[in-house]
C-alpha cells in the first residue's frame, strides 16, 4: 500500500466490515486510524520499548517489533501480528511514557485490536470467549466487574478466602456503609435511565451490531435485556 | 578523510529517512501544547461547553511534569466511581468518603454514573474511540449538571478520560460526532477544566489528613506501586514534586505516606506494572500471578522488607493482593498485605477496618501489620459479624452517606 493511499482518518470502523480482512485493507485501517499519527512518529529500532516491556519477559513479544513491522508496510507480516502476537501486549504504556520519539507502542497495539476484532479476525472468537462475562455485564449495565463474579470456581488460585466474599454476599454488600454500594449484581447501583443511555451510545456507535456480527449468542441475550429496559423506561414515561 | 560515493550515497539516503521520515523528536524540543489552552479557545468560540473549577471546590494547585500548575478542587466532588473497586475492594471507596465526612467536605455520590468502559476496551478491543469518548462525555455531562465537579477514582478511568479530553480537543469531527449522540440522549458536549484522580484529591490534603492520624505508623515500611495509567498514559499533568524522589517520580501516594510518618522504601522494580494487563488477569492468568509475584511482591518484601504494598489504582490492587497465595505453589511464600494508599491512610487515622475500611475484602494476609500498627482488628471483627447477623435479622444498614435523591433526573 502506498503512503498515498493514506488520504482520511477514520472515527470508527464499521461493523458491516467483519469479515474483510485482506491484508492490505487491514493495515489501511490501522494507519487511517484517527491516533495513527498520534502514536507512531518514526522509529530508530533502538529497542527501550522492548527493554522495559513486562510481556517481553514472559511472552514471545517485542512492542518494538510491532512498531517496524507496521512501519515496514509488509501488510501480510501486520496481519500475522494480528491474530495473536500483539494480544500478549499489557497494556501498561511503560513503552510510551519510555520512548525516545514519543511513539506508542501500547496505543498501536491498542488500535490493531480494535481492527482485529471489527473485522472478526480468527484468533478474536478464541481471544474473547472467556471475556464474555464481562462483556455481558459492560454491555447491559455500563459495569465491567461486579460482586457476583468473583466465586471460587473461577479463581480458585485467589486463595482460601475467596469463598468468603462469594457466601452470603447480599448481607456483606449491604454491610459496606454507602447506599450505591449495596447491590450484587452491579458494581453499585446505575439508574435505568443511564441505561438506557448508554444502550443509544452503543447503538450509535455500532458496538451493538459488532457484537451480533461476532458473538449472536451474547447479542440475543443482551438485546433481550436491551429490550426489556426500554420497554419499561418507555412506558413510564 | 576521502569518503567513497558509496557511503555517502547511503549516509545521505539514511540522513534524509531520518529526518523526513523517521526523527520528529524537533517537535518534541518544545512541550507539547497545553490542552486547556486550546480548551479554553473551542469555549471561546462556543464550540464546547467546560466544567470550571469554581472557588466552591476549593482548588489547591500544584505543579506537574511538565512544570505547569494544576488545580485540583477538594470540594463539592461528583464521585466518579471504578467498577473494580466498587464490585472487589469496597473499602477503597468507602475510605475516600470517610474522609470527606470527616473533613466536612461536600459531595454527591449517585446512581447516573456508568463505568468508563476503558478496562474492556483495553482487554477486548470490543468498542471504538468515539463510544469511549461518548461515555466520558455522558459522565462528565452528568457531573455538570448537578454542578458538583467529577473526581475519578480509578486510574484507567482517569488515563481514559485525559486522552479522550485531548481527542476531543484536538478532532472536531470527534466532538461532532459525540455532540451528536449527546444531543440523541439529551445531553451537552462538555469537558472538564481538569481531569482530577481521587490521589491527587488524596495528595493536596494530606497534610489535613495526617492530623487525624490515632496510630504511630513509624514503624510501617511501605513499597508504592505506581499505576501505569495514572502516570504513564498521558504523563504531561501527573503531579510532581521535587521533594519526593527529587521530582524523578510521581508524588501522589509517596507523599501521603510521608506525612502519616510510614517510612517509604524503594525498590528497584519500581517502574513496572502490576501484572493486571487488562486481559490478563481474566485469560493469561500464569502471566498476571508470575509478574505480579516474580517482579513486584518478591522484590518488595526481599529489597524493602515490605509490610504493606500501597497502591493507588483498582487493577493493581487486585492483582497484587490475589496472586500471593497461588505463589506458595512455586515456593513464593510471601504474605504481603496489599490496600489503597486511602485505605492505608484511613486505618492510620482510625476508621473501622472491617466496616469501613473493608479490609476483610483483601486475599493477602493483613492481621501482622494491623496488629503492627496498633490497629484493634478482632473486636472490629467481632462487632462486624454480629452486625452481619443484625442486617440478617432485618435491622437497616448503617450509612456513610445516601444520596440526596436516588433518581436526580436534571436535563
Amino acid at each position: 500500500m502506498s503512503e498515498e493511499a493514506v488520504v482520511t482518518h477514520h472515527l470508527r470502523l464499521d461493523p458491516e466490515d467483519v469479515g474483510e480482512q485482506d491484508a492490505e485493507s487491514l493495515l489501511d485501517a490501522i494507519k487511517s486510524d484517527l491516533r495513527y499519527e498520534e502514536v507512531i512518529h518514526g522509529c530508530l529500532n533502538c529497542g527501550v520499548c522492548s527493554g522495559s516491556c513486562p510481556s517481553h519477559r514472559f511472552f514471545d513479544y517485542s512492542p518494538r517489533i510491532v512498531v517496524q513491522t507496521v512501519l515496514s508496510g509488509d501488510a501480510q507480516a501486520v496481519k500475522d501480528m494480528m491474530d495473536e502476537y500483539i494480544w500478549a501486549c499489557a497494556q501498561c504504556y511503560t513503552c510510551a511514557m519510555r520512548c525516545p520519539f514519543h511513539n506508542s507502542p501500547g496505543g498501536l497495539v491498542m488500535i490493531m485490536r480494535e481492527v482485529a476484532v471489527w473485522r472478526g479476525m480468527e484468533a478474536v472468537h478464541r481471544l474473547l470467549k472467556p471475556y464474555g462475562r464481562v462483556l455481558l455485564k459492560v454491555l447491559s449495565i455500563g459495569n465491567q466487574l461486579t460482586p457476583d463474579m468473583i466465586q471460587p470456581d473461577f479463581f480458585p488460585d485467589w486463595g482460601p478466602k475467596i469463598p468468603w466474599s462469594s457466601t452470603d454476599l447480599a448481607i456483606k454488600r449491604k454491610a459496606i456503609p454507602v447506599y450505591t454500594l449495596q447491590v450484587t449484581t452491579s458494581a453499585w447501583r446505575v439508574s435505568p435511565e443511564t441505561s438506557y443511555e448508554l444502550y443509544t451510545i452503543y447503538e450509535e456507535t455500532g458496538v451493538f451490531r459488532l457484537i451480533e456480527q461476532i458473538d449472536p449468542n451474547l447479542y440475543e441475550v443482551v438485546s433481550d435485556m436491551v429490550e426489556d429496559l426500554r420497554d419499561m423506561i418507555e412506558s413510564s414515561r | 578523510m576521502a569518503t567513497s560515493p558509496i557511503s555517502d550515497k547511503v549516509r545521505t539516503s539514511g540522513w534524509e529517512f531520518i529526518t523526513k521520515t523517521v526523527d520528529k523528536r524537533a517537535i518534541m524540543k518544545a512541550a507539547p501544547k497545553d490542552p486547556r489552552e486550546e480548551l479554553a479557545e473551542l469555549e471561546a468560540k462556543g464550540e464546547v461547553k467546560v466544567i470550571h473549577i469554581t472557588e466552591e471546590n476549593r482548588p489547591i494547585e500544584v505543579e506537574t511534569l511538565l512544570g505547569r500548575t494544576k488545580r485540583i478542587p477538594t470540594n463539592k466532588l461528583w464521585h466518579h466511581k471504578s467498577c473494580g473497586q466498587c464490585g472487589n475492594i469496597p473499602g477503597y471507596p468507602t475510605s475516600i468518603m470517610w474522609f470527606m465526612n470527616k473533613l466536612g467536605l461536600e459531595y454527591l455520590d449517585e446512581t447516573h454514573q456508568t463505568s468508563c468502559t476503558a478496562w474492556n476496551y483495553h482487554g477486548s478491543g470490543t468498542s471504538n474511540l468515539v463510544a469511549l469518548a461518548a461515555v466520558a462525555v455522558r459522565n462528565w455531562h452528568r457531573a455538570y449538571e448537578t454542578g458538583y465537579f467529577p473526581l475519578i477514582h480509578c486510574g484507567t478511568s482517569f488515563g481514559n478520560y485525559k486522552e479522550m479530553r485531548n481527542l476531543l480537543i484536538e478532532h472536531k469531527d470527534l466532538r461532532d460526532e459525540v455532540r451528536r449522540i449527546m444531543n440523541k440522549v439529551g445531553r451537552e458536549l462538555v469537558i472538564p477544566e481538569e481531569i482530577v484522580h481521587y490521589s491527587e484529591w488524596l495528595h493536596v490534603l494530606r497534610h489535613q489528613i495526617a492530623a487525624l492520624k490515632i496510630h504511630d505508623v513509624s514503624s510501617i515500611i511501605t513499597t508504592v506501586h505506581p499505576a501505569c495509567h495514572v502516570w504513564k498514559l498521558v504523563p504531561e499533568d501527573v503531579i510532581y514534586d521535587p521533594n519526593i524522589y527529587g521530582g524523578q517520580r510521581p508524588a501522589p501516594t509517596t507523599a501521603i505516606l510521608l506525612a502519616l510518618g510510614a517510612q517509604v522504601a524503594d525498590y528497584s522494580t519500581w517502574y513496572d506494572c502490576c501484572g493486571f494487563g487488562f486481559r490478563h488477569i481474566l485469560t493469561e492468568r500464569e502471566f498476571s500471578r508470575s509478574f505480579s509475584l516474580e517482579r513486584k511482591i518478591k522484590v518488595m518484601v526481599e529489597e524493602a522488607n515490605s509490610d504493606v504494598a500501597i497502591t493507588q489504582d483498582t487493577g493493581c490492587t487486585t492483582t497484587l493482593d490475589k496472586n500471593q497465595w497461588i505463589g506458595k505453589a512455586h515456593g513464593y511464600n510471601y504474605e504481603l498485605p496489599v490496600m489503597a494508599d486511602v485505605q492505608f491512610a484511613a486505618l492510620a487515622a482510625g476508621a473501622d477496618p472491617y466496616k469501613v475500611v473493608q479490609i476483610q475484602w483483601h486475599t493477602s494476609a493483613w492481621e501482622k501489620l494491623l496488629d503492627k500498627m496498633g490497629v484493634d482488628w478482632r473486636t472490629s471483627k467481632a462487632e462486624y459479624e454480629a452486625y452481619l447477623e443484625e442486617l440478617k435479622s432485618g435491622r437497616e444498614p448503617e450509612q456513610l452517606y445516601v444520596p440526596p435523591v436516588e433518581n436526580l433526573n436534571l436535563h
